[in-house]
């Protein structure tokens, strides 16, 4: 259901909601953006995060011995980018990491829908920020708050002033109007094993991990003992030592890997769960120290190779 | 369940990327500070995957003391009785010069200023540390030749340069992103000269890669300047109004026909002359190097010909030129200025000049003017029986010293033997008394990087157990040993360094947060110094030394017919004591390895991870084969990390007569099978 909230609504409707939550938001921290506890609704930034906040769900390191009960998190001001990798990786982890599904269930989302596309994020090739699956979704207008709001959080807003989807519509095609579209479409029939890009990026590729750590899409995760404990922590695939086996690595060298990385997410994926898994956000491109840019796998002419 | 967000220091390599550590609960979320003038946000595998030694559960959480060869947890109050009493006693007995204090480039600029204010306040200038294995000859050298042993330009500037041109220095793995620039700016189109035995990623993607033979830096840079001299290339206006000794220096070089150096370095003549052309004209040219110019019994004379470079080619004060001595250790910069060194006050006054003075007024104290030992001279005079204690900080000479076997012998020889760390390291097991200690991030201070940013070290953790961070202990010590002032926070520490060296006298808690500032950092710099030596050298004019080639300490023959060089890797820092407990990176580099050129290896019958003996002259370790074309044939590498085979069984004990700088990377050896 559709709702707009003036602003004093929606910090009532806040306050309602960290009644039954751990309330978190995105907040500002010597000039970046970060996760943290919020209180009102005001304290929130409309800056997007320094970092997608994959750790609500999949902790960096955690003890995978027992599974502990979440409590219920509600995350304000994530972005649509960062928020739409949890539903694309729920096709591959929802119900069958334990960990992952436990905090997935307990934790609400209320992602804040960009007013203005950012620079360098191609969010609009994968469907823009306006998302079809959300818990809350919302869109600043002025003083008000169109709220897209999901079954399961309904109570919390049946007091307030319905609305029909229009608003999201026309913003949606107004965003749209504004960006760049990549050509992703049919990308896992084009892309091509022998390009040179894997080359290319390799020369460059000092192995730092950015690209994953920096992923909303990404979930991959290393499993260890320390002392009495088993953990987990997340991974890269671009290192030698991922998912290698007693021989080693099966993708002996660096230009395989990251050749691996992006058909993972522009044809493996695509033709396993119909999707990519890739959201548009720009992130790796960002946290790049060389400056490798996923946009030349989507765009690169391999026909003309 | 707690949030803390904090800006901080990454604890590895001299970069000094800032991190923003967002943690909920143990599972942090690291970033890099997008804000930072040093790594934009950027950070390495090091920076993302490289902190959880920090809750490893071998961290130690107590005070230890041994008793009939076994460690007893005691209270922080016995502990520092008895290490402050067997101290005194052997002051007492044997004089002041009977200890010696080894400082840390991992520790704050706090704590190493008042590692040496304990050492001189009980009247010896016995204090060193790990930069005498790295970046000692660099101190000296560019002292002696410009002034000023650090950084000429800042990380930054890198992108106003047209030319780089680095030796000895494998910069994606080692700084991996100043390595990044340099990638981004070769991306660009800019000039890239690798001077490396080992073909580097950087040599991959280089204009000229010069693939010479280890040891061979002076006859390979001379060349360079040989031709630069007969091609007329030279910036004259620099030298004329910049420079002295210009006309010794070129009767030295005329020696140096790249004809004739090729039987040295194994580079041809046409090459030589490329670079020549490319670094005089294609200028600003930054040059960069580390420790395959320093770690060699010539390291000082090496340093003074890369600066002999820059001079002769007007390569410096403008933005984009420079010469870059990447510094190792996150604080090396910092803890050399602090002057943990033995022949240097803080701000290296040399010991025993009238400076000095203005210290002895500042700590109330009559200070030794006898130049003190440095680290493996300590260990000799260990061996010896001349020295009777040491108190170690956070350094791990059992792996990490030259001729560990001597290291091993003169520990067993002390009296007393403290150690002060974060882990039970190899050191710290053979120590009497062990202080834990907390890591950088559970701790507040500064660090100072390779390029002179002084920058704020903020506390994330508490630390486990009862351990205490470093400047805690030594106050504790420092007051029982040396009758030293109480202080009470590392900003009061930071107070008195800022009056007692002027480049940091600019410089307060409240203006390095959050993005640093450069040192020189005084009341006419008072926002700091990018780009040193703009108009003028601190000594006037730069100097040109004339340096001439000589042989490394060791030379193959037909026994040893390897030259062995070690290092670091990507994924280890140092005596692997944080790295080795980080899952990944350990995962990524779990055990000791050689580096074996393919040629060589078939000729031998190795076979990849075969098991391999290496023998030197001075001993031998197994370790397995990793068979590559990134070596040339008849060099090996092996890296440093390994306490299960440690390398350091293998260098010898000869040092750089000026700065006593151990060979690490010129040891003759030989492959058994």
């Amino acid at each position: 259901m559709n709702y707009l909230l003036r602003k004093e609504e929606i910090e009532k409707a806040f306050l309602e909601i960290s009644k039954d939550f751990e309330t978190f938001g995105a907040t500002e921290k010597e000039g970046e953006v970060i996760f943290d506890h919020v209180h009102n609704f005001d304290e929130i930034s409309d800056k997007r995060s320094r970092y997608a906040p994959k750790e609500f769900l999949i902790q960096r390191n955690e003890n995978v011995l027992s599974l502990e009960k979440t409590d219920r998190r509600a995350v304000f001001g994530i972005k649509s980018c960062d928020l739409k990798g949890f539903y694309i990786m729920d096709k591959q982890i929802l119900g069958k990491d334990p960990f992952y599904t436990e905090k997935r269930n307990n934790t609400l989302f209320a992602n804040f829908v960009c007013n203005e596309p950012c620079e360098g994020g191609f969010c609009s090739s994968f469907g823009g920020p306006v998302l079809d699956e959300y818990d809350l979704q919302i869109l600043r207008d002025g003083d008000q708050y169109h709220v897209m709001v999901s079954e399961k959080y309904e109570g919390y807003f049946k007091s307030y002033r319905q609305e029909d989807g229009s608003a999201f519509a026309k913003f949606k095609d107004e965003f749209d109007a504004k960006t760049v579209h990549l050509p992703v479409e049919g990308l896992e029939k084009r892309m091509k094993w022998n390009s040179s890009l894997w080359k290319d990026f390799a020369s460059m590729c000092i192995s730092c991990g950015a690209c994953n750590f920096s992923c909303p899409t990404c979930y991959c995760f290393d499993l260890y003992d320390e002392g009495e404990e088993r953990k987990r922590e997340w991974d890269s695939c671009i290192l030698t030592g991922f998912t290698s086996s007693s021989a080693g690595n099966i993708r002996k060298n660096l230009d395989e890997r990251l050749r691996q990385r992006f058909y993972h997410k522009f044809t493996y994926y695509k033709k396993a769960k119909d999707v990519y898994l890739c959201t548009g956000c720009n992130r790796c491109v960002e946290d790049c120290p060389v400056g490798i840019d996923i946009k030349e796998v989507i765009t690169h002419d391999y026909s003309g190779e | 369940m707690a949030i803390v967000t904090v800006l901080t220091v990454c604890p590895y390599c001299g970069t000094g990327c800032q991190i923003v550590i967002n943690s909920l609960g143990a599972g942090e979320r690291v970033v890099g500070y997008s804000r930072s003038p040093v790594n934009e946000g950027k950070l390495c595998i090091k920076g993302y995957s490289g902190l959880s030694y920090n809750f490893s559960n071998e961290r130690l959480k107590n005070p230890l003391v041994k008793r009939n060869g076994e460690f007893t947890t005691v209270t922080w109050e016995d502990a520092i009785r008895e290490a402050s009493r067997g101290l005194k006693d052997i002051i007492r007995k044997y004089g002041p010069d009977s200890v010696a204090f080894q400082s840390s480039a991992k520790c704050t600029n706090e704590e190493n200023y008042l590692m040496q204010k304990i050492a001189r306040m009980v009247g010896t200038n016995n204090i060193d540390h790990c930069a005498r294995s790295c970046h000692s000859p660099t101190a000296l050298g560019l002292i002696t030749t410009l002034g000023a042993g650090a950084a000429t330009g800042s990380i930054k500037s890198l992108e106003h340069a047209r030319t780089f041109f680095i030796i000895g220095s494998n910069t994606t793995e080692q700084h991996p992103i100043i390595g990044s620039k340099i990638v981004s700016e070769r991306k660009k189109g800019k000039n890239l000269i690798v001077a490396d035995p080992r073909k580097t990623q950087l040599a991959e993607i280089a204009t000229i890669h010069l693939q010479f033979r280890p040891g061979t830096d002076i006859a390979l840079l001379n060349s360079i300047m040989f031709v630069i001299l007969k091609e007329h290339l030279e910036d004259r206006k620099f030298i004329e109004e910049r420079t002295q000794g210009f006309d010794e220096f070129e009767k030295e070089v005329e020696k140096y026909a790249p004809e004739v150096t090729e039987n040295i370095t194994g580079i041809r003549p046409e090459d030589v002359r490329e670079v020549a052309m490319i670094v005089a004209k294609e200028k600003p040219a930054s040059i960069l190097y580390a420790m395959g110019i320093t770690q060699h019994i010539h390291g000082t004379e090496n340093v003074m010909a890369v600066s002999n470079l820059a001079l002769l080619t007007g390569n410096l004060g403008v933005s984009g030129s420079g010469i870059f001595p990447l510094r190792g250790q996150n604080n090396v910069q910092g803890s050399s200025d602090m002057g943990a060194l033995a022949e240097w006050y803080p701000g290296y006054i040399p010991v025993g000049s009238p400076k000095v003075k203005m210290l002895e007024e500042l700590w109330q104290r009559k200070l030794p003017d006898k130049k003190g030992l440095t680290l493996s001279e300590m260990f000799d005079a260990a061996e010896e029986g001349r020295v009777k204690a040491i108190y170690l900080m956070g350094e791990n000479p059992l792996v990490t010293e030259s001729a560990v076997s001597d290291v091993e012998k003169a520990i067993d020889n002390l009296e007393l033997f403290i150690v002060q760390d974060i882990f039970m390291t190899l050191t710290a097991g053979a120590a009497d008394i062990v202080f834990p200690a907390s890591t950088s991030l559970e701790k507040e201070g500064t660090f100072t990087n390779t390029e002179r940013r002084i920058q704020k070290v903020n506390k994330v953790y508490d630390s486990p157990g009862t351990a205490k961070p470093d400047w805690w202990i030594l106050n504790e010590m420092g007051k029982e040993v040396a009758g030293m002032k109480n202080y009470e926070s590392p900003e009061e520490i930071f107070e008195e360094i800022r009056k007692a060296i002027p480049s940091y006298s600019g410089a307060s808690y409240e203006n390095i947060y959050p993005e640093g500032k450069q040192w020189p950092i005084n009341a006419s710099h008072p926002d700091g110094t990018e780009i040193l030596h703009e108009t003028s050298f601190p000594i006037g004019r730069g100097k040109f030394i004339p340096v001439s080639y000589g042989d490394p300490a060791e030379s193959v023959d037909e026994k040893y017919n390897f030259i062995m060089t070690t290092g670091r890797n990507y994924y280890h820092w140092h005596s692997g004591t944080m790295s080795r407990r980080t899952d990944i990176l350990e995962r990524e580099s779990p055990e000791a390895y050689v580096e074996i050129n393919t040629d060589d290896a078939r000729e031998l019958g190795i076979r990849n991870f075969q098991s391999v003996t290496i023998e030197s002259r001075h001993g031998s370790i197994k370790t397995k084969a990793r068979i590559t074309d990134k070596i040339p044939s008849k060099v090996i590498f092996v890296p440093f990390h390994f306490e299960e085979s440690r390398v350091n069984r293998l260098v010898g004990k000869q040092l750089d007569p000026l700065s006593k700088m151990p060979e690490f990377k010129v040891v003759a050896v030989r492959l058994l099978v």
